[in-house]
């Protein structure tokens, strides 16, 4: 059963950024669920009812870095199974590979994908992830 | 007189019978003159005789006086001789004369010059070795050929925490301990790179750690070579440098341009985003100069995203610290993998591209990552550098032992005076700027060092107005893994 509208968290600590990505995606009739860092996120994880469709995290926030994050993630249930992506301004091989085994879907750079780029691929794992839970 | 006197006693012997046989001459002419037949002419046989009497004697005695003067000034030469023969250089021998004694005497003059000359610089050339070696900086140790220190410098024993010169005669490995990066236990005899190029003389370069109680161990690089005479390994030397630092600093370099490449990418990526948004006409349609200007703005932070990341790539070489992880590849996979990437620019651009690679090429052990970024950047070049219509191709075949990758276009060449400089950094050809302002100069310089890290070439023949053409070779037994700690960014 599909849901009406997509929502996806973004965890971005960098303010214009992060209202770049907000803007942007609410514009594609996207429902945003803006963090502008781990902790803001983590409460939406605590406190929210339903979890959102994906989750867009940056790799250095200001409180904590991506793979703290995504441990507390997996630890709740209702928040594992949901796809990340990584868009983040640095990539060494041992990070990606890390977050990666964590469950995290893709680990993008930030500067050489466009807003327009980053939410196909969104989509596209939602659908995945859609596709996978209907099965 | 010495013993060798004995040449000139014969000729004073010589001397001696003839004044003997001029004192017999004399007493038969006396007896031949002073009888009674030769009366008549007394006078003239008596002038005659007494004449070949005196001469005889005369011949005698001026040649004994000859005989022991030579022997005289030969007997002095000889003791003068003997001092230099002793060691004492500094001796001047005087002697006169231009006689054949004299100009002897000055041979020996000169020769000991020479030698004197000879031992002055081989002592100052001892003294510079000694120095020399006190005052590298790099320690040094010289080992015999079971591996036995014969020679240690001031800085080795420094650097190991010795005790003085100790340790000259110990076996290397007992002497002190080497570990390895990942080894808790210090390595064997056998692993010691000393005690390996004794064993196989194939010099050994490499950085080891060396734990001192109480400190942060030091990272020392040892190279190690042999010592060869003959043909057979007679020892070898060991060059220990202190890297500890160089390392830090390095890593702190490293540190401070992956910060600096995030800080710089955090602004770049806003300034993309909004561009991208406003030319989109998010925040309202564009009027056809907005969207001119805006246009302007988006590929010029294009550039610079590049830039950085090329900036980081390339710091990232010269580091030596990229990872590569050679997989076996199939290449014909690899290049029709980057030539669709770039289909829609050819397509763009109405260009043809030709693949061809050869059909039994086997998988190479390559990281696909490192060569595709090869293949991605020549053939960006040939597409930026083409025009219209353009015909681009690619050929990939074995030579012996390397493969042999082509890429040509018949686009807009290199000029001649410009192309000793292509591969350096941030170098573009006067043509290609004209032609495209988009480019780093950075793409042939990275390119030429992943080539050549894998133990390939690279080279090209190109001519102005007609088009280049890029060759390059991998061998066939692939690239060698290295571990390292980061891989290049993808440059789209």
């Amino acid at each position: 059963m599909a849901k009406a509208t997509t929502t996806v968290m973004v965890v971005e600590d960098e303010a214009l950024l992060l209202q770049a990505a907000t803007k942007k995606l609410e514009h594609e009739g996207i429902k945003v669920l803006s963090c502008p860092s781990g902790e803001a996120a983590l409460k939406y994880v605590d406190n929210l009812d339903t979890a959102p469709d994906a989750i867009w995290l940056d790799y250095y926030l200001k409180d904590m870095n991506g793979l703290a994050f995504m441990q507390a993630i997996k630890t709740n249930p209702k928040w594992a199974e949901i796809p990340v992506i990584v868009v983040s301004n640095s990539a060494s091989p041992d990070k990606v590979h890390n977050m990666l085994a964590l469950g995290v879907n893709k680990y993008i750079l930030k500067a050489q994908y466009r807003l327009d780029e980053i939410i196909t691929i969104l989509r596209e794992i939602i659908d995945d992830a859609r596709a996978d839970k209907d099965e | 007189m010495a013993k060798s006197s004995a040449p000139h006693k014969s000729l004073i012997t010589l001397f001696v019978i003839i004044t003997a046989i001029a004192v017999l001459l004399g007493f038969f002419l006396y007896k031949i003159l002073y009888s009674q037949d030769v009366q008549a002419h007394k006078n003239v046989y008596e002038l005659v005789a007494w004449s070949m009497v005196f001469v005889l004697l005369l011949i005698a005695i001026s040649g004994t006086i000859s005989v022991l003067t030579v022997t005289k000034q030969i007997r002095k030469l000889k003791d003068e001789a003997s001092r230099f023969a002793n060691g004492d250089l500094s001796h001047k021998i005087e002697m006169s004369g231009t006689d054949e004694v004299g100009q002897l005497a000055f041979a020996f003059n000169q020769m000991s010059d020479r030698l004197r000359a000879s031992y002055q610089r081989i002592a100052l050339e001892k003294q510079w070795d000694e120095i020399l070696l006190e005052n590298m900086g790099e320690g040094m140790i010289a080992l015999d050929k079971k591996g036995q220190i014969g020679l240690i410098n001031g800085n080795a024993v420094t650097m190991l925490n010795l005790k003085g010169k100790e340790v000259v005669g110990q076996l290397v490995y007992k002497a002190f301990a080497l570990h390895d990066a990942n080894g808790k236990k210090p390595l064997s005899a056998h692993d010691r790179p000393e005690m390996r190029v004794l064993h196989n003389a194939k010099p050994q370069s490499n950085v080891f750690e060396f734990w001192i109680e109480g400190q942060k161990p030091l990272m020392l690089h040892i190279n190690a070579s042999p010592v060869v005479i003959d043909g057979k390994t007679a020892g070898a030397i060991v060059i220990l440098r202190d890297v500890t630092h160089e390392r830090e600093v390095d890593r702190m370099k490293t540190e401070f341009i992956s910060l600096a490449s995030h800080q710089l990418r955090t602004p770049l990526s806003a300034i993309k985003w909004y561009t991208e948004m406003l030319l989109a006409g998010d925040a309202g349609k564009l009027k056809k100069e907005q969207q001119e200007f805006a246009q302007n703005i988006y590929d010029s932070s294009e550039r610079m995203i590049e830039l950085v990341s090329s900036l980081l790539n390339i710091s990232r070489i010269e580091s030596g610290r990229i990872i590569i992880d050679p997989r076996p590849t199939d290449l014909k996979q690899l290049v029709d993998g980057i030539v669709n990437d770039l289909k829609a620019k050819t397509e763009e651009k109405q260009q043809s591209l030709i693949i061809s690679v050869h059909k039994e090429l086997p998988k190479i052990n390559l990281d696909a990552r490192l060569i595709g970024q090869v293949f991605l950047n020549l053939l960006t070049n040939a597409i930026k550098y083409t025009p219209q219509g353009g015909e681009i191709s690619v050929f990939v075949s074995r030579k012996d032992d390397q493969i042999v990758a082509q890429v040509s276009d018949n686009g807009y060449g290199i000029p001649k005076q410009e192309q000793g400089k292509v591969f350096q950094k941030f170098f573009r050809a006067e043509n290609a700027v004209k032609v495209e302002t988009d480019g780093t100069g950075l793409g042939l310089y990275l390119i030429k060092s992943i080539v050549e890290s894998s133990g390939g070439k690279i080279w090209f023949e190109s001519a102005e107005g007609k088009g280049t053409t890029f060759w390059f070779s991998i061998p066939m037994s692939g690239m060698k893994a290295k571990t390292g700690e980061v891989t290049l960014d993808e440059l789209k």
